[in-house]
């Protein structure tokens, strides 16, 4: 019976969500605040283990990789599943420019953020051009994603193959400090969430909305949907490239399954939509939550694929539309 | 193979060849005679597309369009790591392999095996006979008219819910055919669900959506891509290839190669 009904709630996966946000430069920068200091005085109780502060720093590395997918998917309805590969353009190109050719350290990251955000921009372009809908999108990047894979296996004489490298610049940098690396994780979180923030209030804001809620009719009324697909991959792009450069140098060896699509994309995919799409602080919820969750599940062993899988199950059964908008609209009040 | 029909996708897909090539396995250790236990199989896999369809895929038919897209590859991508995580598990170095007797055959002066001559066979007798339904039968249109547009297809008394979960079904079976015909080839392990699920989703997209001479004309060109090179190039440098020819052939072909261009 129930079953028959089709329901006209289109985009109710998608977006919906925040609205009413950000009006006040004050509500962009509270949650900023709070987030900040929620997780400053991490290092203060977790700071003496190095696996911990390990696990808190993947947990940041994967607040970045969602706020950079989530500006694309979320904003603009671009199904990148290849946020591992970009990851790992910026990080492999880091660390082999710096290792190898001897380029500077914050040069090197530069560099590698730079070509993340070009291949992002480039792949959205022909996305945009060839008119390809979410489903080709998202095919076409996750190709592009066991391509980058298999590169990187294939490669073994530059790469190191499958178990990977052993990074030796930046050891003796901040970034070999793994509390001053936690930070230096937290300040790309902070600054992300600010940039996605404020592109979120400026025109290219409404931009987005106008595409997402309907892309014929920003079309015609102006909206350059092509542009701001591409400007959001670009900027996506490298966003995750230089989360992937930063978390290469803390964690001091990279492996191609430290970018793989199953280590990553599909972790992504999770806390964001756990969080909520297209919301601003639904990134670092779902990263948060899921990175505690997924360290409680380690006791469990092997089952804990099953207990994860599981737990997706329930979720999206049960929240499909994510946390933050459900919770926005039990509370109804302001958000 | 029949996939991301009806307007979702199904990252649970090999994860459903697996299992029924499991079912195969226990089948076989149990002493059931191998015909059988391959018929159980195809059964396995046309119920786990029953039940698919009557658990998770329930709240994804409910929704339209992208959310439908994305609700759907959530909860089967749950469904995989459920699968996946469980049967490594309890089974981690099990695989499936179906011997069929007999030295190579001769055709025009290629030794061809016997097991992947009898795989290719009943994977063309498969196509062949899908392709049949979907052209001649009454609800092989039905189905179509529901792939193409739901609402004008509820519009002319199709019942869009029950040919959706036909479809299931039927990508259920079509799942265990393919776990068989490859265990005839090379070993069924229990870790093989994603590969398959890439690579039917590669050829289904690649073939064009939807369209069953795409996707068979698809598997053939890029079976072919592979092979040579693999035998000419090395064995990483083919999977890019391969990978690359998909790419190109969706930018330069968007609706795959006989898809229809909406």
């Amino acid at each position: 019976m129930s079953d028959q009904a089709v329901s006209t709630e289109g985009t109710a996966l998608i977006g919906g969500a925040e609205r009413r946000s950000a009006r006040s430069l004050g509500a962009l920068f509270l949650p900023l605040l709070a987030a900040a200091a929620l997780l400053a005085p991490v290092p203060l109780w977790l700071g003496d283990s190095r696996v911990l502060m390990g696990v808190a720093l993947l947990g940041l590395a994967f607040a970045c990789y969602t706020i950079g997918f989530n500006l694309i998917f979320g904003s603009t309805g671009q199904l990148f599943l290849c946020v591992g590969a970009l990851a790992g353009i910026g990080g492999y190109g880091a660390v082999l420019l710096a290792d190898r050719q001897g380029v500077p350290l914050l040069v090197s990251i530069l560099l590698a953020t730079v070509a993340a955000g070009l291949v992002g921009g480039l792949l959205s372009w022909i996305a945009v051009r060839r008119s390809l809908g979410v489903i080709f999108t998202g095919i076409i990047t996750l190709i592009f994603a066991l391509a980058f894979q298999n590169l990187l296996l294939g490669r073994g004489d530059l790469t190191g193959g499958e178990s990977g490298l052993r990074i030796q610049s930046g050891s003796d940098s901040f970034l070999g400090d793994r509390i001053l690396s936690y930070y230096a994780m937290l300040t790309l979180v902070l600054l992300f969430l600010l940039v996605h923030g404020l592109l979120r209030r400026s025109h290219f804001g409404w931009g987005f909305r106008a595409l997402r809620d309907d892309e014929v009719a920003a079309e015609l009324t102006g909206v350059n949907v092509a542009r701001y697909r591409v400007i959001a991959a670009l900027v996506g792009g490298a966003m995750l490239g230089l989360a992937g450069a930063v978390y290469a140098f803390s964690r001091g060896r990279i492996s191609p399954s430290t970018f793989a699509f199953a280590q990553v994309d599909v972790v992504v995919l999770v806390m964001l939509a756990f969080g909520g799409i297209g919301t601003l602080l639904g990134p670092i919820l779902g990263a948060i939550v899921f990175t505690i969750i997924d360290e409680l599940l380690v006791e469990l062993g092997q089952l804990r694929l099953v207990a994860l899988g599981a737990l997706i199950l329930v979720l999206f059964l049960w929240v499909p539309r994510g946390i933050i908008p459900s919770l926005g609209s039990v509370f109804r009040k302001d958000h | 193979m029949i996939y991301g029909l009806g307007g979702a996708l199904n990252l649970a897909y090999g994860q459903m060849a697996v299992m029924s090539a499991m079912v195969v396995l226990f089948a076989m250790d149990a002493g059931v005679p191998a015909l059988p236990a391959v018929g159980l199989g195809l059964l396995t896999g046309a119920l786990l597309g029953l039940v698919l369809d009557l658990t998770i895929f329930r709240p994804v038919y409910r929704r339209q369009g992208e959310a439908r897209v994305l609700l759907s590859l959530l909860l089967t991508l749950g469904l995989a790591f459920v699968v996946d995580g469980f049967l490594t598990w309890r089974i981690p170095f099990r695989g499936l392999t179906l011997n069929i007797g007999g030295g190579p055959i001769d055709i025009l002066g290629v030794p061809m095996r016997r097991g992947s001559l009898l795989a290719s066979a009943i994977t063309i007798l498969a196509f062949a006979l899908l392709f049949a339904f979907f052209r001649t039968t009454a609800l092989g249109r039905a189905v179509r008219s529901v792939i193409e547009d739901e609402q004008g297809a509820r519009l002319v008394g199709v019942d869009p819910r029950r040919m959706l979960r036909l479809i299931l079904i039927m990508s259920g079976f079509l799942a265990a055919i393919v776990a068989v015909t490859r265990a005839m080839v090379t070993p069924v392990t229990v870790t093989l669900g994603f590969e398959i699920t890439v690579f039917a989703l590669i050829v289904t997209v690649v073939g064009g959506l939807g369209s069953f001479p795409g996707a068979l004309l698809a598997g053939v060109i890029l079976g072919i891509v592979n092979s040579i090179a693999a035998s000419y190039i090395g064995t990483f440098l083919s999977l890019i290839i391969l990978l690359a020819a998909a790419g190109i052939t969706i930018l330069l072909r968007p609706s795959g190669l006989l898809g229809v261009r909406e």
